[in-house]
């Protein structure tokens, strides 16, 4: 028997199927709508990762005040240090790894939030005191309006763009001037719109900060940020960090340490790695349902083979071959699959296009609604629909083609 | 000499590639049991016949038993032929050492009372089956030496099948059924659609070609099922029971019509049944009673 007619009685089988046939189609839509959709959104997100990596500074390494077990573990999360700690990081510490080689540039800053007015508006805003002499060439930050801090400066600052437009009533410009705890600070510059908190920040040089922030000392640091003169000295430069600063506070025990080194690189590094760990975790999800749909076809196939009994005995009687029951019902059980396959597919584009939609934007790279599912993912899931359309009824059809047309004909 | 070999040095030695005028003659004689579409001109269909040439016509030379039988070796032949089934602990002989031989052109009918084993018999002269003990030799060569893919290839060319239920494939409609054997045997499609549509025409269903079984009678579902097992132009004919569903009016039509192919067309027919009936049509009546052969009765005169 040829191919094509193979190809034609397993479709005549499929269109001919009853509505167990069709649930059983549902199963394999669900698995692979759900498997071609998390892995597109797995994409997404893997592609808004690397796009923010290209963008992040993955020189830079900060020093921050305070350290535990679990905070060396997961450098991505720096927030997550458990023990608060009256550790401080001082000019010292600052003078301590300044003969560092690898460092190009070093400097201290101070963060905290103050309320600001603004055209007779307060809010609560974020305020990072930073070194004017270095700044500028250590953040990857860019202005839309206005420029950055210069070494001269003092009490001005450079705003986030949601600070600008968002927080007040009245939009705030570039020389405008706000008032910080009291404090007149003439606006520079307007930042360029970044999608994060960084849109509602505001910058200002650490001279002027220090005298506008409550608890603020000279001297004193909340993080000390480095900037390695190259990618591939960043390891090897925070273990000098380390090293020296442990010396320079006289640390002897790993127990008694009381500052983390984080670089952007490694949390990079771990955020790229979650990613990939949570569309593996949600495909591992996914391939369940698919395994699920995969039992029903054979499942299907079983009771389509018991149910074509006296069919195959008479096929057998008018001359098929074995091979033939065999690869009719391969057939039928993999246009199964391809069927569950397209309209799979079709779900997946709608579960990556819906997702975004209802609200879980960072899952599609900043929101964008735009329906994204690459071909090459769609032929995966198609192949992936019919290859388990052919295993499911590997089984049923090898059952079905080793029936004796004798006993085959008298099954009623 | 391998088994496609013999069938084809069988089917040249019959030359049973010609669907004659026996077959329009048969559909003539009765008319259309149900009111079907009319049958075309019986000369147009013959002389355009796909099968081939239809001026050959094989009748006068299978008329009598006795010229076919003479010397010749049997078509099939039953050499002390058991076959057991096991139920349980017990051994059931469904047949009991069956000595039979069957030739070229006859009408045989094999009768018997239900549990007689006349459709075990059936399943093995239609290769269906092998048996438990003994040999059922096929054109000489036993078929209890043919693996599964041989048997099938033999069944596909050599027999043609009728069953009392119709058996036709319900998901496929009328044209499809008959195209069915053709597609096992891998005939070249516009070949295969031409002869279809005669057959279709012979057994008076052009109009029906698109129809599924479900759409058709009884009569006309039996129709179909003969057209199906002409399809390949098989030297035997194997129906079971084929009237056994079918009201008195319709059967004789189908028997008039296996009657004209063995007549005209040199077919072997074989049919199983228990209806007395039948007797009329057969050159040979094989009563079969509890496994064995009561008696064989030659009729001369039919």
């Amino acid at each position: 028997m040829r191919q094509s007619t193979y190809l034609k009685m397993g479709l005549n089988m499929l269109v001919h199927s009853k509505l167990r046939s069709w649930l059983t189609i549902i199963g394999i839509v669900i698995g692979i709508g759900s498997v071609v959709g998390i892995l597109s959104l797995g994409d997404a997100m893997q592609e808004q990762v690397q796009s923010r990596l290209a963008e992040m500074d993955l020189t830079k390494i900060t020093i921050s005040p305070g350290y535990t077990k679990a905070s060396s573990n997961m450098p991505g999360f720096p927030g997550m240090r458990g023990s608060s700690t009256d550790a401080e990081l001082t000019d010292d510490d600052i003078e301590a790894l300044q003969g560092l080689d690898g460092i190009q540039y070093i400097a201290g800053q101070i963060s905290g939030s103050e309320s600001v007015i603004y055209a007779a508006q307060n809010a609560t805003i974020s305020i990072t005191g930073v070194d004017p002499q270095v700044w500028k060439y250590m953040t990857t930050l860019k202005t839309q309006s206005g420029r950055l801090l210069e070494p001269a400066d003092k009490y001005v600052a450079v705003i986030g763009s949601g600070i600008a437009s968002g927080v007040y009533d009245q939009e705030i410009g570039v020389n405008q001037v706000i008032n910080i705890n009291g404090k007149a600070v003439r606006v520079i510059g307007i930042l360029e719109e970044e999608g994060e908190r960084g849109d509602r920040s505001i910058y200002m040089p650490i001279d002027g900060a220090v005298n506008l922030l409550d608890d603020a000392e000279e001297g004193v640091y909340d993080s000390i940020t480095v900037k390695a003169k190259s990618e591939d000295l960043v390891d090897g430069l925070m273990e000098d960090i380390v090293n020296k600063l442990m010396v320079s506070r006289h640390i002897i025990q790993e127990d008694d340490r009381d500052f983390s080194v984080t670089a952007s690189k490694s949390m990079a590094e771990s955020v790229t790695e979650m990613t990939s760990s949570m569309t593996l975790f949600l495909g591992a999800i996914a391939a369940v349902s698919l395994l699920v749909g995969a039992v029903g076809i054979a499942n299907t196939m079983f009771t389509s083979v018991l149910e074509k009994t006296k069919e195959i005995g008479t096929m057998k009687a008018i001359g098929a071959k074995n091979r033939d029951i065999l690869m009719i019902f391969l057939f039928n059980s993999a246009m199964v699959g391809l069927v569950g396959g397209i309209l799979g597919d079709i779900l997946g584009a709608c579960v990556s296009t819906l997702f975004p939609m209802l609200g879980l934007q960072m899952m599609r790279g900043g929101g964008s609604s735009d329906i994204y599912l690459a071909p090459d993912l769609m032929a995966f899931g198609l192949i992936l629909a019919v290859l388990i359309g052919v295993i499911s009824g590997v089984v049923p059809a090898y059952r079905a083609s080793k029936l004796k047309p004798v006993d085959a004909l008298r099954y009623e | 000499m391998t088994l496609i070999k013999i069938i084809e040095t069988f089917k040249k030695k019959l030359n049973a590639s010609y669907v004659l005028k026996s077959l329009e003659k048969a559909a003539d004689f009765y008319g259309e049991p149900d009111n079907d579409s009319e049958i075309n001109n019986p000369g147009v269909i013959t002389k355009n016949s796909p099968y081939g040439d239809p001026a050959r016509n094989f009748a006068k030379n299978l008329g009598s038993e006795d010229i076919f039988r003479n010397g010749e070796v049997p078509l099939i032949k039953l050499t002390n032929v058991w076959k057991i089934y096991q139920m349980g602990e017990i051994e059931f002989a469904a047949l009991k050492g069956i000595n039979l031989e069957i030739y070229e052109g006859e009408f045989l009918i094999i009768l018997g009372p239900s549990g007689s084993g006349k459709s075990t018999l059936m399943n093995l002269l239609g290769c269906l089956d092998i048996p438990s003990k003994g040999t059922v030799c096929l054109n000489s060569k036993d078929i209890s030496e043919l693996n599964e893919s041989e048997l099938a290839v033999v069944r596909g060319q050599m027999i043609g099948f009728i069953f009392q239920s119709f058996n036709l494939l319900p998901t496929l409609n009328t044209e499809e059924n008959v195209l069915l054997p053709m597609e096992f045997q891998e005939e070249n499609r516009q070949i295969a659609r031409q002869k279809a549509s005669y057959l279709l025409e012979i057994v008076g269903l052009s109009d029906k070609k698109k129809n599924l079984p479900s759409q058709l009678s009884g009569g006309q579902k039996q129709r179909v099922a003969i057209a199906r097992s002409l399809a390949v132009n098989p030297p035997i004919i194997l129906a079971d029971e084929p009237t056994g569903n079918l009201d008195t009016k319709t059967g004789d039509y189908i028997l008039e019509f296996l009657d004209g192919l063995q007549k005209s067309e040199g077919k072997t027919i074989i049919i199983v049944t228990h209806d007395l009936e039948l007797i009329k049509y057969a050159t040979r009546i094989v009563y079969i009673r509890d496994g064995e052969i009561e008696k064989i009765e030659t009729c001369k005169e039919k």
